[in-house]
């Protein structure tokens, strides 16, 4: 599903130089659940951000689901997008819309068939324990009502590929709890998972693979 | 999902506020300015055409040439290159009109103690021959058949009308052009303002997969309702002021331009205003924002 050879990421020019990360070298299987850890300014977001080709590394060769993530061109790039779902700190909800619209706004832009978008968006919120709250706006939600909305919208377009980025870092113990209960449910159900925290006490929750990043090097690869 | 698009610039179009209402009222201007010199150029166009058509040359015939002589010589005259039509003017024909110009005068014309006045043939030449050289060229054929005692007549006048209207048209032109640059950037001004107020939708678009057409069709679009809204503007000051102006000018038209009424444009030109104001709008929306980040 994912390959990463030899990836390095440098920020920056001449003295400037920043080196993000180095040398980065792994395999993920289908439907695994990886966790990749390290304290903030390891690399985490970088190297979820080349996944997706939001970066491009600056050596090293990145495969996501059959494709080869840093010769993509602009259309190419955009059907990569389509099968990968992104959960991120901030659940970056659309103020103007309640919590309905941003998940069927996934599924309009992508052009779906209008007649699936009301049963798609609606299984989505029915997942994540949302349903009774779609017409709550953003600003009417809990952080944990908001990131659960935000994981509707990442699930509803069926990705294969699920990218949380720090997802539970502003929810209290139980919220948080409660997230990861539904991102092991969406990957109990065949997705991949690569989820990335720094919360330790997650890690041992979650008892997955973990892929150590620190200062920008991948230090530790077990589970 | 186009439904759904155009729902997303409609819904831009009520978030931009007064900048998209500077933008619409700039192209509006912009159209107007257009459309008023292009609606002068089109009736002076047709002055000129009109003065055109009633360019002559006039062929004065030596006095001793035999009857049999003048009809051939018409005939010669007729078959020249460059000639549309001749109208055979005789001595009587010629002292007749005389007469008639003199008016009260007329009995002027009895005391002369022969007619002075020669025959004539007025030539009409056709229209690629109307231009100055084209009649000084004619008039160089016909002065060198035998016969002809003078000619005279020309097109440098109607040529002066019709550089004027030539230079009208590129004022009209140069104007209109520096206007609708402005236009496009302050629509483009005004959708890169949406596309700030947008960044959030953009960047949900852009991260689950939605294709470039997809991200841009919506400022296109809500350029391209800026544009038309604009046209349509323009179309309804040029008419008002098309009405006011023909009140108080078209009396003064056959005087001047030897016009019986004034043009307002046609239908297929309104729809070029039309056309025009929508690609304005439109291609300001794509100006926006540059490209979608990959």
């Amino acid at each position: 599903m994912i390959r990463l050879q030899h990836v390095s990421k440098v920020f920056g020019i001449g003295p400037a130089k920043v080196p993000a990360l180095t040398d980065i070298s792994f395999d993920i299987d289908k439907g695994a659940m990886v966790v990749l850890t390290g304290a903030s300014g390891a690399g985490k977001t970088t190297l979820l951000r080349m996944l997706y080709r939001d970066e491009l590394p600056s050596e090293g060769e990145i495969e996501v689901a059959g494709f080869s993530v840093t010769m993509l061109g602009r259309a190419d790039t955009a059907r990569l997008r389509r099968v990968i779902g992104i959960v991120f700190q901030d659940s970056k909800l659309l103020a103007g819309r309640n919590v309905f619209e941003n998940v069927a706004f996934v599924l309009r832009v992508l052009g779906t068939p209008r007649q699936e978008i009301t049963p798609r968006a609606f299984a989505a919120l029915k997942a994540v324990g949302l349903s009774a709250r779609a017409q709550a706006y953003p600003h009417q939600l809990s952080q944990g009502e908001a990131q659960r909305a935000s994981l509707a919208r990442a699930i509803v377009k069926a990705p294969s590929l699920l990218l949380a980025d720090e997802p539970t870092g502003n929810l209290d113990d139980e919220t948080a709890s409660e997230i990861l209960d539904l991102i092991w449910d969406i990957w109990s159900r065949g997705t991949t998972v690569i989820l990335a925290t720094h919360q330790a006490r997650l890690v041992a929750q979650l008892k997955r693979r973990t892929l150590r990043l620190e200062g920008g090097r991948l230090v530790k690869d077990e589970g | 999902m186009l439904a759904f698009l155009i729902g997303e610039a409609f819904r831009d179009l009520r978030r931009v506020g007064r900048v998209g209402v500077s933008a619409v009222l700039l192209i509006a201007l912009s159209l107007t300015a257009l459309g008023g010199f292009w609606l002068l150029s089109i009736n002076l166009g047709r002055a000129v055409t009109q003065w055109r058509d009633r360019i002559r040359i006039v062929v004065y015939l030596k006095d001793e040439l035999p009857s049999g002589r003048v009809d051939e010589l018409q005939r010669q005259i007729e078959s020249t290159r460059g000639v549309q039509r001749v109208r055979y003017v005789s001595k009587a024909d010629a002292l007749q009109a005389l007469r008639h110009s003199l008016g009260g005068q007329a009995e002027v014309v009895e005391q002369l103690p022969r007619n002075p006045l020669p025959a004539s043939v007025e030539v009409t030449p056709d229209a690629d021959t109307a231009t100055p050289e084209g009649t000084r060229a004619l008039v160089s054929r016909l002065a060198a058949l035998p016969g002809v005692d003078e000619v005279q007549g020309g097109a440098q006048w109607v040529e002066g009308l019709a550089q004027f209207q030539r230079m009208f048209r590129l004022i009209g032109l140069s104007v209109g052009a520096v206007l609708a640059l402005a236009a496009i950037l302050t629509v483009t001004t005004a959708t890169t303002l949406v596309l700030h107020l947008r960044r959030d939708e953009m960047e949900i678009m852009r991260l689950v997969g939605a294709s470039d057409a997809v991200i841009r069709f919506p400022r296109i679009f809500q350029g391209m309702t800026q544009g038309l809204l604009a046209a349509i503007l323009a179309l309804a000051v040029l008419e008002a002021i098309y009405g006011l102006a023909v009140l108080r000018l078209e009396p003064l038209l056959p005087l001047t331009l030897g016009l019986q009424r004034a043009t307002f444009l046609s239908v297929p030109q309104m729809l070029g205003l039309l056309g025009t104001g929508t690609l304005l709008g439109g291609l300001g929306g794509a100006l926006a924002g540059g490209r979608a980040r990959p």
